[in-house]
Parts: structure tokens; sequence; C-alpha cells
């Protein structure tokens, strides 16, 4: 068994490179300063276990490091691992870089890793990223340098879930010393290390001046919290702050244009989209629902109120996700309300007498529940695609509620609304974290997030396959058959991909922004005044 | 001279009444008066400078503003005096009976209106909406709620002094009974704090349905709300302040004209001011 | 004296324990749950299962409630769901900033409020009347976080005189304690000058007026003395709106303190913290209420009988 795999999956032992440090010489980099960020909100936490969020993981994905990591093209680096070796279909052996210590002193080695993972699989309760991490199972310790990643079954995403960037190794000594006090204060081995958190106010890191790599370049990182958008852009523009995250998207065109300030922009890997409940009339009627794709300007919906701080929707994934198809959507549904009623017709429905299309004394009018703020912009798409909606004769009773109202009523067993908005990103960036857990039919909430209540023997049948096996050629095949599938069905209407966008002071050099929204390095910006 | 008399000698309080009438009569006839249909999206002409196609310029779909402030009128007037209806009857009602009860009665009900009061009022009002479902009328009831508290407390508060000023005493020693001591002589007492405090409710009740449209809990679109308007605009505050500001503005003089005619009516209702305005 | 203010407060623990009650029942008719929330889409149905268990919430609710209470009595708070923090440290990071705008913004608006009402009572239909009155129209008409922007963006993007947002130095303080304050300085002028008038009018006040008193004194014995009442209610009202209606201001200039505590407390239906945000608002809110019940004796010597 294992000398196939490892024929199969491994031309010997893939070897890692050290990541070097390849910035150009362009500018001579300088040291030392404070740099100063505003976001619109505090952390829940700065513990990995307690908090998967944005806000924590900004900060502490700035303090501690996983095995591995994703680089800026999505592609998996070395991070605390320098290589791996598959040694069976669940189990993953790891050899661990030597010399590294925690910020406590404490030196890194196969038994914190082995308690990293204990602590977040087998505490109680779990760690909230454990739902994240599919088949882990735990790591057993091989010698101090080198452990196995074991996972319960064949699980083909395991790399690209341990690159996540909520999979940092923490002290086991200040873990014990702390106790719940390490939430709030944690040591990783990270290019920072923790100095302060002021709830709402900000939190502060520093330098690590023992960092194994390349050492932080700035002295100190303070986080502030800036709810209000209009004030945060206001921060940056009286140099209250150097980068403000969630920038103002009608402030963007200003921006670029001037040359104090540098927006940072690249796609991200969350898809925000008008879900469809497929199991409920009309919409069990695929005409109806490619009908309602037709019926939809997304250009107008991406320039207007977009206005470029998203990117076209290409699909159910994001393009940076493993795994990703190009599901031509603009081909195969245009902007067309001719084709739109058309398609309509054919299914059954003609206009009513105040325009709106009836069938068997029916009005297509579909309840549709939507939030305001979770997603960007995710209340005003709702809205526009609503007057769309109505142009081609289909009335939208939109319903705009609290989050936690509109999350209850998704995520309840039984679903008493046609459409809904929603975002899932790809934490992981294997399309077998959104393929599976939004497609399977099994998948229907609460155990998963198929909210389109979708069926399809094929993709279930795909979807597994894919999930336990080792070979990435064929699951990238398998999962572009679903995909494909998807195309035809279309039980969403994807309406953008999320861009990640981050505007700085033009001071600000030599940060990169990624593509994944929590991955925020900060160890290779510096200031030039 | 009669208090109606008195009330239309007063310019500014006549201003007021003029532009309630304007603002019930563009509620009543908004599908006349708008240029264009609220709903109707244009989102190439989005944040389009007020001018000579949009008078007050266009939001951030394109829609016209100034439709939208006509249709948000209903909302507002709705909203609005439904809202302080409920709190001045509820508040009404508690506030004599607990006052005149005294006692237990009084304390109990005294230690329920502290519970309502220490409550912070936007859980309440979440509370409301959540157990009863989006839409204005739940919105104007949990505004509306929210104020009984307070015109309890003040009108308990009139009771308690009136119940020991001469007249009172002395018309209860002529075995007057409790309805009639209210109506006698309570109400007309407390009518122009009444009046004074409704007004004022009446802003705050407008300003707190934007408070409660902003967090999805009013009104549903494409309903046009002014508290929605200005909550969603004051994102593009600093590109296209008209977006915020024109309601804004419209909020304005819709309190404006509630509080002007509020003090006139104080004025004109208050016998021991007679003849000083 | 001494056994009014203890009955008062014994008085009180009812009052806590019904808004106790009153919270978690609330929460929990509420739709949404803490812990999905918590966890997000991503969780699958075994982790959202050991987390409520873990947490207790499963339990039913009259069980959970008298466990609550009986925690508090022994002067624990519990641990926030959300961030599994004491929220007794979550309270203590919040209360002084909370405190020290409210503060503020109170004396601000009182101060502000009286002397403008007081004046444009004693000199009524005056130019100084009819731009008062008009300034506090302005300050009752505005949306709050409009105001807010509207400042941020003159004193701060303009002129660069203030910081925008956040705590730390008095400058911090001005605009969030301005905005906060703006509509209550409009609702205190308009009762003080309310209350005055109708005073000024009174029998007493004439005769006092006609026996040749002069008008600062009757102003000061008789007046303001009596008008005193309903401002005190006013006020007392006005510094619970204050402190539970600072969420707004709280979000615009980013201000630490319990309104945005709370508000975040209930979008993530984490019922222990927000428990415990709401009885120190509840506490505050009773002290007040007593304070201001006492002055009404001091004042009226009528009322304190009773």
């Amino acid at each position: 068994m294992r000398p196939t795999l490892r024929s199969r999956f491994l031309t010997g032992c893939l070897v890692l490179g050290l990541a070097a440090a390849l910035v150009p010489a362009a500018d001579a980099q300088k040291r030392g300063g404070t740099l100063t960020i505003v976001r619109p909100t505090d952390p829940v936490s700065l513990d990995p276990n307690l908090e998967t969020t944005a806000p924590g993981a900004w900060v502490y994905f700035n303090m501690l490091e996983g095995l591995l990591t994703l680089d800026e093209k999505m592609q998996v680096k070395p991070a605390l691992a320098t290589s791996y070796e598959v040694m069976s279909p669940t189990k993953v052996r790891f050899k661990l870089r030597p010399g590294v210590k925690f910020h406590d002193g404490t030196p890194f080695n196969a038994v914190a890793v082995k308690f990293t993972f204990d602590r977040a699989l087998r505490g109680t309760p779990p760690a909230r990223w454990a739902s994240l991490a599919g088949s882990l199972d735990g790591a057993e310790v091989v010698d101090d340098l080198t452990v196995d990643v074991v996972t319960k079954e064949p699980y083909g995403p395991i790399l690209r879930t341990l690159a996540m960037y909520c999979m940092g190794m923490v002290s086991p000594t200040a873990v014990q010393k702390m106790g719940s006090d390490f939430s709030r204060a944690p040591v990783g081995t990270g290019p920072f290390k923790f100095v302060e958190w002021k709830t709402n106010t900000h939190v502060i890191i520093e330098r690590n001046p023992d960092y194994w790599g390349d050492k932080a370049l700035v002295d100190r990182v303070v986080f502030k919290v800036v709810p209000e958008e209009g004030a945060r852009m206001i921060a940056l523009q009286t140099g209250d702050a150097d980068m403000v995250l969630f920038p103002s998207p009608a402030q963007l065109p200003a921006l670029r244009r001037d040359s104090k300030f540098t927006v940072h922009e690249t796609t991200g890997i969350r898809v925000v989209f008008a879900g469809l409940h497929a199991g409920m009339p009309p919409l069990d009627d695929v005409r109806v629902r490619q009908a309602l794709l037709h019926a939809v300007d997304r250009k107008a919906i991406l320039d207007n109120i977009m206005e470029g701080s998203a990117g076209p929707a290409l699909g159910v994934l994001a393009p940076g996700v493993f795994g990703f198809k190009d599901m031509q959507l603009d081909r195969l549904y245009p902007f067309d309300r001719a084709k739109a009623k058309a398609l309509l017709t054919q299914a059954g429905w003609t206009p009513g007498p105040d325009g709106i299309m009836v069938k068997g004394g029916q009005r297509l009018s579909l309840s549709w529940l939507a939030a305001r703020g979770r997603y960007p912009k995710d209340g005003e798409i709702t809205e526009a695609i609503q007057a769309m909606f109505k142009e081609v004769g289909v009335e939208a009773k939109v319903q705009i509620l609290e989050w936690a109202a509109v999350f209850q009523q998704v995520r309840a067993a039984t679903l008493n609304h046609h459409m809904f908005t929603l975002g899932w990103v790809t934490s992981n960036a294997d399309a077998d974290y959104s393929l599976y857990a939004l497609f399977h039919s099994k998948q229907v909430p609460p155990v998963g997030w198929n909210t389109s209540r979708y069926a399809n023997a094929r993709v279930d049948t795909l979807v597994e396959q894919a999930r336990r096996s080792l070979n990435q050629t064929e699951r990238e095949k398998l999962y572009g058959e679903v995909q494909d599938i998807l195309a035809k069905e279309m039980v969403w209407i994807p309406v953008y991909t999320t861009k990640e966008i981050i505007v700085s002071r033009a001071g600000v050099k030599g940060f990169h922004i990624h593509p994944v929204e929590y991955n925020l390095t900060l160890s290779k910006s510096w200031i030039d005044k | 001279m009669t208090a109606w008399m008195r009330f239309y000698r007063n310019r500014l309080a006549v201003l007021g009444l003029a532009l309630i009438l304007v603002l019930a009569l563009s509620a009543a006839l908004a599908p006349w008066l708008a240029p264009y249909d609220p709903a109707r999206q244009s989102l190439v002409e989005k944040r389009s400078k007020p001018g000579a196609k949009y008078w007050l310029g266009a939001d951030e779909f394109g829609r016209d503003i100034l439709s939208r402030v006509i249709y948000g009128s209903r909302v507002a007037l709705l909203v609005g005096v439904l809202s302080v209806l409920i709190a001045v009857a509820g508040g009404l009602v508690l506030g004599t009976i607990s006052g005149f009860a005294g006692g237990w009665v009084d304390a109990v009900m005294m230690r329920g209106i502290e519970i309502l009061l220490a409550f912070p009022y936007l859980l309440l009002a979440l509370a409301i909406v959540a157990a009863m479902g989006t839409g204005a009328l739940n919105t104007t009831i949990a505004v509306g709620v929210w104020g009984i508290p307070t015109v309890t407390r003040m009108v308990r508060g009139a009771v308690l002094a009136l119940r020991e000023t001469e007249y009172v005493g002395a018309a209860r020693a002529l075995g007057a009974a409790t309805p009639a001591l209210l109506r006698r002589h309570i109400l007309p007492n407390i009518v122009p704090g009444l009046v004074v405090y409704a007004t004022l409710f009446m802003a705050n009740a407008i300003l707190l349905e934007a408070a409660l449209s902003f967090l999805g809990l009013g009104v549903q679109p494409p309903t046009a709300s002014w508290g929605l308007m200005v909550s969603t605009g004051r994102d593009v505050l600093l590109v296209a302040p008209h977006v915020a500001t024109v309601p804004g503005v419209a909020i304005m003089i819709a309190v404006l004209a509630f509080n002007l005619v509020g003090d006139g009516l104080r004025d004109a209702l208050d016998p021991r001011l007679r003849g000083s305005a | 004296m001494l056994t009014f203010i203890v009955r008062r407060l014994l008085l009180a623990v009812p009052v806590l324990l019904g808004v106790v009650f009153v919270v978690m029942l609330t929460v929990d008719l509420l739709p949404g749950d803490a812990v999905t929330l918590m966890l997000g889409e991503h969780a699958t149905k075994d982790a959202v299962a050991r987390l409520r268990d873990h947490l207790g919430l499963d339990k039913p609710f009259l069980v959970r409630y008298l466990e609550y209470v009986g925690r508090v009595a022994r002067g624990d708070l519990g641990r926030s769901i959300q961030q599994n923090r004491p929220v007794a440290a979550e309270l203590a990071d919040a209360w002084p900033a909370t405190l020290q705008l409210t503060v503020a913004a109170l004396v601000l608006a009182a101060v502000t409020g009286i002397v403008a009402g007081v004046a444009s009572a004693v000199w009524p239909n005056s130019l100084f009347d009819a731009l008062a009155r008009l300034g506090s129209l302005f300050g009752l008409s505005m949306p709050i976080f409009w105001t807010g922007l509207v400042l941020i963006v003159v004193f701060s993007l303009w002129l660069n005189w203030l910081p925008v947002g956040g705590a730390g130095s008095l400058t911090h303080l001005v605009l969030p304690a301005v905005t906060l304050a703006l509509p209550s300085i409009a609702m205190i002028a308009r009762m003080t000058r309310a209350a005055v008038l109708d005073v000024l009018y009174q029998d007493y006040v004439r005769t006092a007026r006609a026996k040749g008193v002069g008008e600062f004194l009757v102003l000061g014995r008789h007046a303001l003395r009596n008008a005193f009442i309903p401002i005190l209610t006013l006020l007392g009202l006005q510094s619970g709106q204050l402190m539970g209606g600072a969420v707004l201001t709280e979000t615009v200039f980013a201000w630490p303190g319990l309104g945005r505590l709370m508000v975040k407390a209930i979008f993530a239906r984490d019922y222990i913290l927000l428990q415990g945000a709401v009885l120190v608002f509840a506490l505050v809110f009773v002290v007040i209420n007593l304070l201001v019940d006492l002055s009404y004796g001091l004042l009226d010597p009528r009322i304190g009988r009773q």
C-alpha cells in the first residue's frame, strides 16, 4: 500500500524550499516606526480556538504560525514545517523547522504540534475551527522534530486545511500557565508578539526580535477600532491611521488617483449570491431559475453598487480556490429580459393585470430573506435585484432582517423563503469545502450549508469521490464536472466575488495583500515617511 | 378669546400647522405629486446631483430622491402620529392609576416602569419587532411603547402634585368621584405638559424609526422611509452629501412643524398664559 | 430619611430581578441563537450541539434563570458566551468610558439647557428666546449619527482640530459629548422654559412681585425652586437615556462604552454578557431615580411628607 501511494502522489519526498526574501531592492527598506491600522470591529478573541473571524485573525495571523501557509498566489508553502511526506491515505508526516522558539522561550517541537491539535480537537468544547478542519483528527509525535498528522478518513484537502490562517501553533507552557487568559494574550512563534489589548480601543503587537525568519520591519502595529466607514476614511486622510481595512467603496476611485495613498487590491475567495430554494415551487422548475438569472444585470450591479470593490462572480467558487472552474455565466445566462420572459412563458407563466406573471391564479411572487451589512452591500444588491425582477414580471417580497434572524431561518431544517442573500468563503481554499457542504444532498441545514436544498445524485457521488481522493489532478477533474452540472441547474444567482481591498498611506511600503481576507501579513511592511 | 383664536394669532404655530398640512397632503397625494415611481431604479444615474431631471438628485440606486421624500412622508406621519398616540394613551392610563391609587399599587407600578426604563430601548424594540415581524406598523408600536414609561411618570408626577393642591382637596371634600376629578381637574392641568412632551416625542419617534430602519427593523424595501434614507446615505456623506442631507432636512422640517404646533397649542391652552402672548 | 433610602434600595432588588428576567426571556424569545451565530455558517451540527451542552444552554429557562441569579448573588456575573471572558472584566473595560461620556454630556446638557431655558423664560419672546428656541429645534431635529458625522467632517477633516474617534485624551471626548448632549440640551432648555414660565404665572409669584420682592429673588427663591421639580424629573430620565442612547454616538465616534457592548451582545445573542451590562445599567438607573426622588423632598416639602 505505502509504496504505491508514494509512487502515485510523491516523486520521492517533496522538499519545500525556504521562502527566500525576494523583495526587489527598488526602495531601501527602513526599519522602525509604528503602523496604525483602523478596522471596523474588535476581535472576539486572539485565540484561534475561540475566534475564526477576520477581526481576530488579522491580529493573531501575525503572531501564530501554522505548519504550512498559503502564499499570495494561493500555493501551499512551508512555515513551521520544512517538508512533508504522505505515509498513508490518512497520515501525513511533517519534518519541523529546527531551532524555533515561542515568544515565551518554549522550544517549538512535535510535542507542541500535538498539544495544539489536542487542545483544539479534544478540548471541551472543541475549537471553533474544528468545523473548518474536516476529517483532521490530530497529531502523533514521531521524534522531537517529526510529527504525523492524522485524519479520520482519507481527506483530499488536508494540506490546504493545515495551511489555513487559524491553524497557528500555540506555546504549551503559556497555555498551561495562563489558562483562559491565553485567549487575550496569545503566545506563538510569529514575527510579532503580543503587547496589549484594550477592549474596543486597540490591540498592540510588536516585533519579535528572536524570530527565526526575516524579522518584522516596523517596531509596532496598532490595530484601532473605528466602526464608522466615514470616520475610518477620515482617519486615513488626517494621518491618524496608516492603513484602512474595509475602505469605503464609493471613495476608491478618488483614492486610486490620489498619489498620497496606495490602494492594495486582489480577488478574494468569497462569493456573494442570491440563493434559490430549489425545492420550493415555483423555483423547483429549472426554467424559472434560469429566467431569474437572465433577468439580473450583474454588470450594472458590479459597476454601480460595488463600484469596483468586487469582481464578477464566475461561478459558485472564487478563482483562487483549488478546483475552481469558470461556469461561463456571461455566455450561458447573459442579461436578457426577453430571454427571461420567454423562459417564464415556456414554464407556463403569463403576464397578469399588474404586470406580475401569473399561472393558475398564482402570482409569481417570491419571498426573499436578506440581512444588511453582513456581506459587503448585501442589502443593496438585494434591493437592486428586486427592482430588476419587477421588469420581467417577478415580484420579490424582500424582508431585510437582522443577521441573527436571517441566520436562524436559513439554518433551520425547513426554509420558508424562496430566496436568501448570502456569501460563502472557501476558508481552506479547496473546492471540497464548498461543493461538498453546499451542494451535497445530505448537507441540508442544520447538518451542512446546502441552503438551496439542492439534490442531485451525480453531484453527491462526485463530491464524495473527490473528498476521499488524494490525487489532486483527479480531484480537480471531478470538481470540474460538478461545476458543469451546477451551471446547467443554477440554484444560485452568483452576484460577485469579493475583492480584498486595503488602502494605506503612500508612505507604507512593502505590503502585499492576500486573496484570503484573514491572511494579513504585516512583517514585510515598512514605513517610509 | 377662545383657545383657537389665540392659536391662530401665533404666526409660527400657524406656519407649523401649514407645514403639517403640506406633510399630510403629500402623504395623501403622493402618487400624483411624485414625478417618478419611488421604487424605480436607474443604476447608472446613481447619486446624480440635483438638477433638471431629478430636482433633489438621485440616491445610490438612481432613484428619485424627491419622489422618495414625498412617499416617505407617509411612513413619517404614520409612525409619528400613531406612536405618540400609543405612548400618550398608555402613559395616561398607567400614570393616573398609579398617581391616584398610591400605596402598594403605585409602588408595584413604579417598579414595573423602572424595569422598562432600566431596559435598553433598542433591545425592547428588537424584541417587539422580532416577536411580531418587521414592517411599518410594528416599528410604530415599538417606538410607541418606548414612550409609555416617560409619559406615565410625567402624568403620575402631575397627579401627585395636584392631589395635594387646595382645589382638588376641596373637590374631594365635596364628594367628587375620581373620574370626575380626573376629567375636571387633573386632565386640564396635565394637557399642556403632555402636549409639549407629545411634540417632542414625535421628533424622537421619527428619529428612533431612523435607527430601527437602519437595523433592518423598520419598513421593508422598496418602501421609502426618511430614516432609512438618511441611514444608508450616510455612507456616501463625503462623496454625495445630498443623499443623506435631503431626507435629513425632511425629518428636520417635519419635526420642526410638530414642535411649532405643539408650542402654539401650549400657549393657547394654558389658561394662566391668557393674554400674555 | 435613612430608612427611606434603605427601603428604596431594597425595593430595587425586585426591579433588578425583574430586569434580569425580562432580558433573559427576551433573548430567549428572539430568533437566533448565540452558539450557531458564533460558530457561523461553517459549523457542523455536532459542533453546535457540543458547545450548547458545554455552556448549559439546553437547560430549561427557569433553571438557567435561577442559576444565574444564584451566581450573581455570590458576586459572579459569569463568562460571556462569545468571548469566554469574565463579564465583570468586559464591563470594567467599558464602564469608565460610558461614565465619562455620560457625565460630560449630562453636565454640558444640564448647564447649557437650564441657563438657556431660564433666560428664555425671563425674557420671553425676546431675540434670545427666539434664537434659543430655534437652536433647540435644530438640536432636536437632527439624527444623532448625522450630527456626529457632520461634526467629524467639520472639526476633524476640514479644521483638523479634534481627533476623528476613539478614546484617550480630553480632546477625544469633545465631539462625542457634544453630539450626545445636543438633543438633551434642547429638551432641557424647552422643559426649563416651560416650567419656569409656568411658575412665573402662579399666584404666589405674582403676590411676591406685588409685594415688591426683587425680580432676581422672585426668580431664585420661588420660580426656580418650584420649576426644578419637572426639570429634575427630566434630568433623571435624560441621564438614563444618555447612557442607553449613547449607542449611536459610541458607534460614530468609536467610543468604547457600554452602549456598543450591549448592541454587540444583542446581535450575538450573548445573554450572559447582555444581562451583566443591563444589570449595571439598571443599578445606576435605580440610584439616579432615588437621588431624583430624594431631591423632590428637599425642594418641595409637600412631596417629602408622602
